[in-house]
């Protein structure tokens, strides 16, 4: 037996198949920014067999993203998500880059840029990704932001294919919180919210179409409720457990809603209620103090250690803030 | 008489090209990595010439249609027309209580194919695109579907019902089917073949051991019980799946790991039997070099493996009221001697008695590995599902003529 002969497939094709045999629409997507929405993404993409650039500033953030997505996979694999081969896959599949030509190829690009500290992001340093984007990728390739509030359009407005653009939000509430949400802007033309459909349903997500109107659904919903268990809190009707386990038990929620926030990201919320509240002008929108004294003093959440709660490195809950109210 | 023989699963396509009038194999081969990257076809000629084809293989259908290709090329190909294939035979997972045989597919049979989805949902449904692929690219060719829990539709109701309440069985259809039929229907009647005994009655346990894993009792030609239930987790410990675990661990540990249906499924799965105990491998060949270094928990999962594997044999010789034929298959049942001496050892009491210099030094063929003065006979039947699923498509094509 002589040794393995390789050789291309395409030539034993014989057409029959009506379907045009295209290279398979999201073999390759990127993300511009790896903080926790971007590596969640990356996770999720990669997981799903895609190849996935990311873009970081410097070959510093990209080891340390590197080693959090590692990690990320090794905590899957020690509780029963994940195996050692699967993680090997996907992380051979992430491609880290410092350079927007890597993206040359890809279908879709999400850009995924950190909130500051102040949770604000950058519009100018966005559209100018977006621009970059443009001059690389094909002309047919989707360009996303990751975002709950209206933007897109905006983002849009300078580019030559304004129609490729789209908003998504990935909630990161809970590993099965699995709905995306496709937001359509003013140029968002059909087509590319029919390709995202299909690129939601790739990844396991059940996608849900939303008309561009700040907060989404998910957070809107979310963050109305939050403010009332602060006003809750404040006025002492009951205690923090309580209004926990109210939230928990009675409406079947995997954390309660001060937990929740937590893990959503207090600047998340309170820039996204400012949004509202100016867009809808309803002072029920407004954060409330207790927000705004979390927001002021940086205690952001998880990701910070502190938020309604105190975290341990592992982001683990060690207490609640007590200092709090 | 040519008949193709698909097997299609969630990401790849393994194919048999039989030549009817003397079983011969004209080509084989098979599809992997459908959908990702890196896939492609592997095929192996006559002579044994192994070929690579890579590229783009989006789904299942552009697979067949490769395949197709590859069979009817110059380079590769062994036939000139797609005429000359006169049936495909799809292995299907599960046919629920819907199919005990094979059957012709029909629009009403996929619709029932479909109908078992909720109980099988990684299986069904690739092997429904492989029958809808062929239906598009060879309109017309018969194609017949075997099922691999069809042969165990002949349990009594005692044996597949779970002590759980009766009306989940009538809401869901929750009780036990068992897998890999197709090989216990082969091995158990080719036994009696080799044996030259009537198939009609005896007493046979077929042991289907490999990284999967069941044993099945098979009375007077009918499986009366089988250690796989409604999944394919019951039963025997297996390369990574657990067996038989006492369901109130799975409820303490979704209490204490906080697991989802998702985890525990995977816990079960993909992280259990031989790889979760021996935290070596699933594969046999790597878990015996381990116990040559004398690695403790490799040892431990072996003596596991092959203890399950002897529970089963004794309790179903006791279903079955006595036993004649012991019969070994898969890839673990036909390689590996010492699981079959530990399953036989100690077993006189019940008629076993096994030849044990003869069963170290036989391998992957058909063989009778106990002594002559043993009651019950102890052989090795290589498994040819492929075979089965061909000849059953002869068969009901030639009934349908």
């Amino acid at each position: 037996m002589g040794e393995l002969i390789v050789e291309p497939i395409e030539p034993y094709g014989l057409n029959i198949s009506s379907v045009k045999k295209n290279k398979p629409m999201f073999s390759k997507i990127g993300v511009v920014g790896a903080g926790k929405d971007g590596r969640a993404i990356i996770n999720l993409t990669a997981s799903a067999g895609m190849e996935v650039v990311f873009m970081e500033d410097s070959q510093e953030q990209i080891d340390i993203v590197m080693n959090k997505l590692s990690k990320n996979l090794d905590y899957k694999i020690e509780n029963w998500g994940l195996t050692q081969s699967e993680k090997r896959g996907i992380i051979n599949r992430i491609i880290p880059t410092l350079d927007y030509e890597t993206f040359k190829g890809c279908d879709l690009v999400i850009e995924s840029t950190r909130y500051s500290e102040s949770g604000r992001r950058n519009l100018l340093l966005r559209k100018n990704i977006f621009k970059k984007l443009e001059n690389i990728l094909e002309p047919t390739a989707i360009i996303a932001t990751n975002s709950s509030t209206v933007i897109i359009s905006e983002l849009a407005t300078d580019l030559e294919h304004k129609e490729r653009c789209m908003s998504i939000y990935f909630p990161v509430v809970h590993p099965d919180a699995r709905i995306l949400e496709l937001v359509n802007g003013m140029y968002t033309s059909e087509e590319v919210y029919s390709k995202m459909e299909i690129f939601a349903k790739l990844i396991g997500y059940i996608p849900h179409k939303v008309s561009e109107s700040n907060g989404n659904v998910s957070l809107r919903i979310f963050t109305l409720m939050l403010n009332e268990a602060c006003q809750i809190l404040l006025e002492r009707v009951t205690s923090f457990k309580n209004i926990e386990e109210t939230f928990s038990i009675i409406y079947g929620q995997r954390f309660g809603v001060f937990r929740t926030a937590d893990i959503v990201g207090i600047e998340r919320i309170v820039t996204t209620m400012e949004s509202m509240f100016n867009d809808f002008g309803d002072p029920k929108y407004k954060p409330n103090p207790l927000l705004w004294k979390l927001y002021r003093s940086q205690q952001l959440g998880v990701r910070t250690g502190k938020g309604f709660y105190i975290y341990d490195e592992n982001g683990n809950v060690a207490g609640e803030n007590k200092s709090l109210y | 008489m040519k008949i193709l023989v698909l097997n299609c699963g969630s990401s790849s396509i393994k194919y048999k090209l039989y030549n009817m009038e003397d079983l011969s194999v004209l080509a084989q081969g098979g599809i992997e990595k459908i959908g990702l990257k890196g896939s492609f076809l592997k095929l192996t000629l006559p002579n044994d010439q192994k070929v690579m084809l890579e590229g783009e293989i989006l789904e299942h259908r552009a697979g067949i249609e490769y395949i197709m290709g590859v069979l009817l090329s110059k380079k590769y190909g062994c036939i000139d027309s797609l005429d000359e294939i006169d049936a495909i035979g799809h292995r299907v997972v599960h046919g629920g209580e819907k199919f005990n045989s094979s059957v012709l597919i029909t629009d009403e049979v996929i619709e029932k194919v479909r109908e078992c989805i909720d109980i099988a949902p990684l299986h069904n449904p690739p092997n429904l695109k492989g029958i809808d692929a062929v239906k598009e690219l060879m309109p017309g060719k018969p194609q017949v579907a075997v099922f691999d829990t069809a042969f165990h539709q002949t349990m009594p109701d005692y044996a597949y019902m779970y002590g759980l309440p009766y009306s989940l069985y009538e809401k869901y259809g929750i009780r036990r089917y068992g897998f890999h039929g197709t090989s216990h229907r082969y091995v158990s009647k080719r036994a009696c073949e080799f044996l030259n005994v009537p198939y009609e009655s005896q007493r046979i346990i077929t042991a289907h051991i490999g990284n999967g894993g069941s044993v099945t009792a098979v009375k007077n030609g009918k499986s009366i019980d089988t250690s796989m239930g409604m999944t394919p987790v019951e039963g025997l410990m297996m390369g990574t799946r657990s067996g038989d675990v006492d369901p109130g661990v799975i409820t303490f540990l979704m209490d204490k790991e906080h697991l989802g249906s998702r985890g525990v499924s995977l816990l079960l799965n993909k992280f259990s039997g031989v790889l979760g105990i021996s935290g070596v491998s699933s594969d046999m060949r790597e878990l015996e070099t381990a116990i040559d270094q004398n690695n403790e928990r490799a040892i431990l999962a072996l003596k596991m493996y092959n203890y399950r594997i002897k529970k089963y044999v004794g309790s179903y010789t006791a279903a079955l009221g006595g036993l004649d034929i012991l019969v070994f298959t898969g890839g673990v049942g036909e390689n590996q001697s010492s699981t079959r001496e530990y399953v036989c050892k100690n077993m006189e009491y019940m008629g076993i008695e096994l030849d044990e210099e003869l069963n170290a030094s036989v391998r992957s063929k058909e063989v009778i590995i106990s002594k002559p003065t043993s009651k019950v006979k102890v052989v090795i039947i290589p498994t040819d599902e492929e075979l089965t699923i061909a000849r059953d498509t002869m068969e009901i094509l030639q009934n349908k003529e």
